[in-house]
């Protein structure tokens, strides 16, 4: 017992120093999500000191232009008076945080009555990137409830009809990282745990340590071990970074967030020990980690959103362990989601989980 | 004078799964603080033999004593008391000497003074190097630094001296003597006749699975000349690799 703690430590410490000492997988986990954030961040960064809405007014009663010409009063707001279709491409390239549709009739007086009456403002705001369109409907909504007391003197008689509007453009830093997080740590899972314990295994190290009275399992668990770790180091420091460097906006609560990526770490863990215990060499190991990995990659809602797929293809992916952890970790993100509202994507990893170390355990082999 | 043998071997067998007997029933056995080697050609079954030995390989058949511990019922409690030096074994890249030997200590639950064991294998200017800084003859001594950090009671050398320069291999040799006078049992296997000449009690000579030969050299030398063995040519009483040692002289290269 007490030469098994020891030699687990060992061992541990053994491989930390082992993976920081490597270079090139430093690169890959630390650097290479960070310029992959970098780049995408920068790409889809606008102005985040101002929205920019996109407003089209169909009516021509003089409280629909009194609305316009109140929006364009407000300085957090840039309207653009546009035409409709134009509005939904610009929100589509995420031009617009914004697009503000007064329709036909608003502000009519009804003869009879002698009352307004109707007074809907339709707005859509690109889903992709929902904390601009959220925070710009949020201040409209103000400026509404405003103009219910100035015009009408009645409350609520203007209201919000307000949409998300998924598109399938490159969206900001949050939608961005969260996917970013989740595919680092599948191929931390993959990749690192793969190669690392194949080339022990062509090198012959592992046979030097079946040497020893120390059972190479505890390689396998400290392989394990270092990897969690480099994994939460991970997280934190993207996160980090994308919070100060990217604006990201962190809604939910941060240890929800780690918890997610132990989990996600752990399930991809079984992948890599499948690989690393199966392969003989490096040689087999490469294909069969890329097969696991790569469809996930560009399937599982990374880069961007799965709604462009057809219905079969999103059906498919819908269960890719990857899509579980992306969806997850972006709804604790973006939505500020608690771990009782991620109870599928949370069942989806650890059934993938128990298949891929119940498989690494069929299959493994230790020379 | 009958002491207990350190390693007994009985009867022992290793029918691999596809139907290859690799070794076929042999028994010998191994005293306290001697140097034993294992000759043989390629594919004898010398390797085998030693895995099995050392716990690393299971049994097919027959007994394998060491230091009255059968080896398939603890094979643990075996390499806890053995060092074990693999024919082609690395270490874990991008540590140094002095790093991996703690490890290696450690694996043992042991204490060891790692600094002290480089001194003993004349590498402790390179505790700080990585074992692929290293040259062959470096490689093999710190690899039998590894096999020393529990004390063992016997180690196993699997050709440790193959792919060596005749400088390092005469330098391993000495290292050889070196854990035979701290008491330590070593089992050696080597191609090199005058190597196992040089450094062996008593060897084995294995071909196809079984022990065709046991006894000191000397013995099985004169057994040979006691046959009527006449070489082919005649003996001149120096070495090519005698001339070679003289010019270039003994010291290390690397």
């Amino acid at each position: 017992m007490k030469r098994t703690l020891i030699s687990l430590w060992s061992l541990t410490v053994a491989s930390t120093k082992m993976y920081f000492r490597n270079k090139s997988a430093v690169f890959f986990t630390l650097f290479l999500p960070l310029a992959f954030i970098g780049v995408f961040g920068l790409l889809s960064q606008s102005g985040n000191s101002s929205f920019t809405l996109d407003v089209t007014n169909h009516s021509t009663t003089p409280l629909a232009k009194n609305v316009v010409t109140g929006l364009g009063k407000v300085s957090a707001f840039k309207v653009n008076q546009v035409s409709e279709a134009d509005g939904a491409t610009q929100l589509g390239k995420g031009k617009a945080d914004l697009q503000v549709i007064i329709p036909a009739g608003f502000g009519q007086i009804d003869p009879a009555t002698h009352r307004v009456s109707a007074t809907k403002i339709i707005t859509h705001y690109n889903a992709g990137k929902p904390q601009n369109g959220q925070a710009a409907n949020l201040v409209l909504g103000q400026i509404v409830a405003g103009l219910n007391d100035q015009v009408t003197q009645t409350p609520q008689i203007i209201s919000l009809e307000s949409s998300g509007v998924k598109t399938n453009n490159l969206g900001t830093i949050d939608f961005l990282l969260p996917g970013i997080l989740a595919m680092s740590i599948m191929q931390l899972g993959i990749f690192s745990v793969a190669f690392a314990f194949v080339s022990m295994k062509t090198t012959g190290m592992l046979r030097r340590i079946q040497a020893t009275p120390t059972h190479p399992i505890n390689f396998v668990i400290a392989q394990g071990a270092t990897r969690l770790l480099i994994g939460l180091l991970q997280v934190v420091l993207l996160t980090v970074l994308g919070v100060w460097l990217f604006g990201f906006h962190m809604l939910g609560n941060w240890l929800t967030f780690l918890l997610m990526a132990i989990l996600g770490t752990l399930v991809f863990l079984g992948f890599g020990f499948t690989v690393a215990g199966w392969a003989k060499d490096e040689n087999q190991a490469a294909p069969i980690a890329n097969i696991f990995s790569f469809p996930m990659l560009f399937l599982s809602g990374i880069f961007f959103p799965r709604d462009a797929f057809p219905d079969w293809l999103k059906h498919i992916t819908d269960f890719f362990p990857l899509t579980y952890l992306a969806d997850a970790m972006r709804s604790i993100a973006n939505e500020g989601a608690h771990l009782a509202q991620l109870s599928g994507d949370i069942l989806g990893l650890v059934v993938w989980g128990l298949i891929m170390f119940a498989l690494a355990v069929k299959v493994f082999k230790w020379e | 004078m009958t002491q207990k043998p350190l390693l007994e071997i009985k009867n022992l067998r290793k029918m691999y799964d596809d139907g290859f007997e690799a070794v076929k029933g042999i028994s010998f056995s191994v005293r306290k603080g001697e140097v034993f080697g294992i000759l043989g050609p390629n594919g004898a079954g010398k390797t085998t033999t030693l895995e099995m030995i050392e716990g690393m390989r299971p049994i097919t058949g027959g007994t394998a004593l060491l230091d009255g511990l059968n080896v398939q019922e603890e094979p643990y409690a075996v390499k806890e008391r053995i060092g074990v030096q693999l024919q082609a074994s690395s270490f874990f890249p991008n540590l140094s000497l002095l790093e991996l030997l703690k490890l290696f200590s450690d694996l043992y639950a042991e204490s060891t003074n790692a600094m002290e064991l480089l001194r003993e294998v004349g590498l402790e200017e390179k505790a700080k190097s990585a074992v692929k800084e290293l040259s062959g003859g470096q490689k093999q001594r710190f690899s039998i630094a590894t096999t020393l950090v529990n004390n063992p009671v016997a180690v196993f050398l699997d050709e440790p001296t193959t792919g060596l320069d005749p400088q390092a291999r005469r330098n391993l040799w000495d290292l050889v003597q070196q854990i035979q006078k701290r008491g330590t049992t070593v089992i050696i296997t080597t191609h090199y006749m005058e190597e196992a000449q040089v450094l062996c009690d008593r060897v084995a000579i294995m071909d196809e699975g079984k022990i065709i030969a046991l006894d000191t050299p000397d013995k099985l030398i004169q057994q040979l000349l006691d046959r009527g063995f006449k070489p082919q040519t005649k003996v001149a009483p120096a070495t090519l690799e005698d001339v070679f040692i003289d010019l270039t002289g003994k010291e290390l290269r690397d």
